[in-house]
């Protein structure tokens, strides 16, 4: 491959792993605190779709991505309470706000803007080199030539993974994924503590989606995260449940999405459909390698009931 | 992961509306519980309409007009509720057995392959058998396709959520797939196989409409899965399962050989739906024709309180639900992508029900 390819690919790799390493974050909070997290792709749409359309009707993409993380902590606050107060099962529950997303956003467009089909269109916040450091060779194309939000989203692993790892808080969250009676024991209250890491949650994936919306694409259609939430799920399980893990898998899809759309500009004899299934492969077949080693927190699904 | 939630404690220990649900008993609460979060969901879109700037009365209206308002009305909702119900009968099984199946959508969508397949292929065979065989064909796949997910759960210990869900995007992609390839029809715009011969077509119902023998496929499968599931050694394994996996290790049943038996016929019915889609409406295999319906089947299932026969009911609703709302969106331009908003809601609330009622089911 040439320098020129290499950078190229590299560069698209921690553009398109950066909705999915927010997602994966917010994910990982909502499963650290015993909670599958099958509603982030929704929180993902719906951060999208609000990003989108705050960021058009204020003509100011900052204000986007101020409220996109509203309305996927607000979807989250839906699946945290259906979940964690009233027991509702949560991979269903994940489902159904996912569908419930991509209806409410389809719905919302076309009542805002009316016709059919509308489409936003935004103007895409530049690049901002980080200076000095832009100028390495290789390096400096690769990781110091991005949007503030992308240096963001990096950024933002070291103090999920402080508050995950070093803080009170972190340590409640993820006594309650491991065992919620005995934090309740301790005094904290589990189901206001999954509630809270969920609509958390939500908010990571919900600047994910306005990321996909405002950076990547600069305009929001219906359903436009495509299933992202779902890898961003595979990440987290790849990357056993840690934020640099979850921060790994993410770049590992990334690649293969960055590659992805190489391979099909060469225009080699293999299908993009068959190209397209690839990553979902690579998840399942990576998934299927961490197979029973990765220890997921012990007391997720479990519904935590007072007694 | 509990579907069916953990005994409740007594109720003094309990309040609001916990105690509400408390107060009513058995299947009668099921029932009411199920129809108060339809209306609870109806009524929460109803809201949106508002907002939206349409009187739901006349938008509820026009959807009930476009469920029921003409023989033809009604046999389009029939026709979309059958495969719902083949795929959301299969979901409701793996639900009850506790092993999440929400791989639908990719069995519907290689089913659909399948059957396409054989019936791209009918002058090869017999008049009589092309019919059955493209259905067998659908319902091979499936089942092959969840078959595959269940190896990987198995085997390699990853959850069945993610197996079946990954592979709903693989299924899909695969139409395309062979869309695009030998089974595509050349020179159509659209990304779809030739039409079918007549002889592959499933027959019709009630002759001159639209109405073919799916739906009375549906229903005897429906049955039949009731006699199965409360009257066989399987049925009962899958009750065990569902209530404990240690009383199911006790008594010595293999939970493995289950779930790998009640993914396969999971997979088999949703494959078989994808069949009845491609063989009976559209009459030829059309990229994305399964979107959404795995979801559909899980929205099925859960409304039927995983009972293999309340499917019935559930299905149709669902059917004439979406077939209402394609008209509203015509008639007074509410988006249909409502009836996305009702699903979820209802699911939501099912949910909710289910787990603050603690649903107790006679093993």
């Amino acid at each position: 491959m040439e320098i020129g390819t290499l950078i190229d690919v590299l560069t698209a790799t921690i553009r398109i792993a950066t909705p999915l390493l927010f997602a994966a974050l917010g994910g990982l909070l909502s499963e650290r605190a015993g909670t599958f997290a099958v509603g982030v792709e929704g929180m993902m749409l719906a951060g999208a779709f609000g990003g989108a359309v705050a960021a058009l009707m204020s003509g100011n993409v900052l204000i986007g991505f101020l409220v996109a993380p509203m309305a996927g902590a607000l979807l989250g606050l839906v699946v945290g309470i259906a979940t964690a107060r009233f027991r509702a099962d949560q991979m269903v529950a994940g489902l159904a706000i996912n569908i419930l997303s991509l209806g409410l956003t389809s719905f919302l467009l076309r009542g805002l803007f009316g016709g059919r089909a509308p489409v936003i269109r935004l103007t895409i916040p530049p690049v901002v080199p980080v200076p000095w450091l832009s100028d390495i060779p290789l390096l400096g194309p690769v990781l110091f030539r991005h949007p503030l939000v992308i240096y963001a989203a990096f950024l933002l692993v070291i103090p999920v993974w402080i508050f995950l790892m070093k803080t009170r808080g972190g340590l409640i969250l993820r006594a309650v994924g491991e065992n919620p009676e005995a934090a309740h024991a301790a005094g904290s209250n589990p189901i206001l503590v999954r509630i809270a890491a969920i609509a958390g949650g939500g908010a990571l994936a919900g600047l994910g989606g306005a990321t996909l919306a405002l950076q990547e694409v600069g305009t929001f259609t219906d359903g436009m995260t495509n299933g992202r939430g779902f890898i961003a799920l595979a990440a987290i399980i790849v990357g056993r449940w840690t934020p640099v893990g979850a921060m790994l898998g993410c770049l590992l899809f990334g690649a293969v999405a960055a590659l992805e759309l190489r391979i099909q500009g060469l225009g080699l004899p293999v299908s993009s459909y068959v190209i397209q299934m690839v990553p979902y492969l690579l998840a399942l077949a990576l998934l299927a390698g961490v197979g029973r080693s990765a220890r997921m927190p012990a007391a997720i699904g479990a519904p935590f009931q007072k007694h | 992961m509990s579907l069916v939630a953990e005994p409740v404690p007594s109720p003094s220990h309990r309040r609001g509306i916990d105690r509400l649900v408390d107060a009513l008993s058995g299947s009668a609460r099921t029932s009411l519980l199920m129809v108060g979060a339809v209306a609870l969901a109806l009524a929460t879109t109803a809201c949106l309409i508002l907002l939206a700037g349409t009187n739901p009365i006349t938008a509820y209206g026009a959807l009930v007009r476009g469920a029921f308002g003409s023989l033809d009305r009604v046999i389009f909702g029939i026709n979309k509720a059958t495969p719902y119900i083949l795929a959301g009968a299969g979901v409701a099984l793996c639900f009850r057995a506790k092993v999440i199946n929400i791989g639908a959508e990719g069995q519907i969508a290689v089913g659909g392959i399948g059957a396409t397949f054989i019936a791209l292929n009918a002058a090869l065979l017999p008049v009589v058998l092309v019919v059955p065989l493209s259905l067998a064909a659908g319902a091979l796949c499936g089942a092959i396709w969840a078959g595959l997910a269940a190896i990987v759960h198995l085997k390699r210990g990853v959850h069945e959520v993610l197996c079946t869900l990954l592979l709903n995007f693989v299924g899909v992609l695969l139409v395309s797939e062979v869309l695009h390839g030998d089974m595509g029809e050349p020179g159509a715009g659209f990304p779809q196989s030739p039409l079918i011969a007549r002889v592959a077509r499933l027959p019709k119902l009630i002759s001159g409409t639209d109405l073919h023998i799916g739906i009375l496929l549906a229903v005897v499968v429906v049955v039949a899965l009731h006699v199965l599931f409360w009257r066989t050694t399987f049925g009962f394994r899958l009750r065990i399962m569902g209530e404990s996996r240690s009383a199911a290790d006790y008594v010595g049943l293999s939970v493995p050989r289950a779930t790998m038996r009640v993914m396969l016929l999971a997979g088999g019915l949703a494959g078989l739906a994808g069949g009845i889609e491609v063989l009976g409406v559209h009459l030829r295999l059309i990229e994305g024709f399964s979107a959404g319906f795995g979801f559909n089947a899980v929205a099925v299932a859960l409304l039927a309180s995983l009972n293999p026969l309340a499917v019935l009911p559930a299905g149709l609703f669902l059917g004439f639900l979406e077939a209402g709302a394609l008209a509203m969106q015509r008639e007074v331009g509410v988006p249909s992508s409502l009836v996305f908003v009702i699903q979820g809601l209802t699911m939501i609330f099912v949910l909710c029900a289910i787990g603050i009622g603690g649903a107790e089911r006679k093993v």
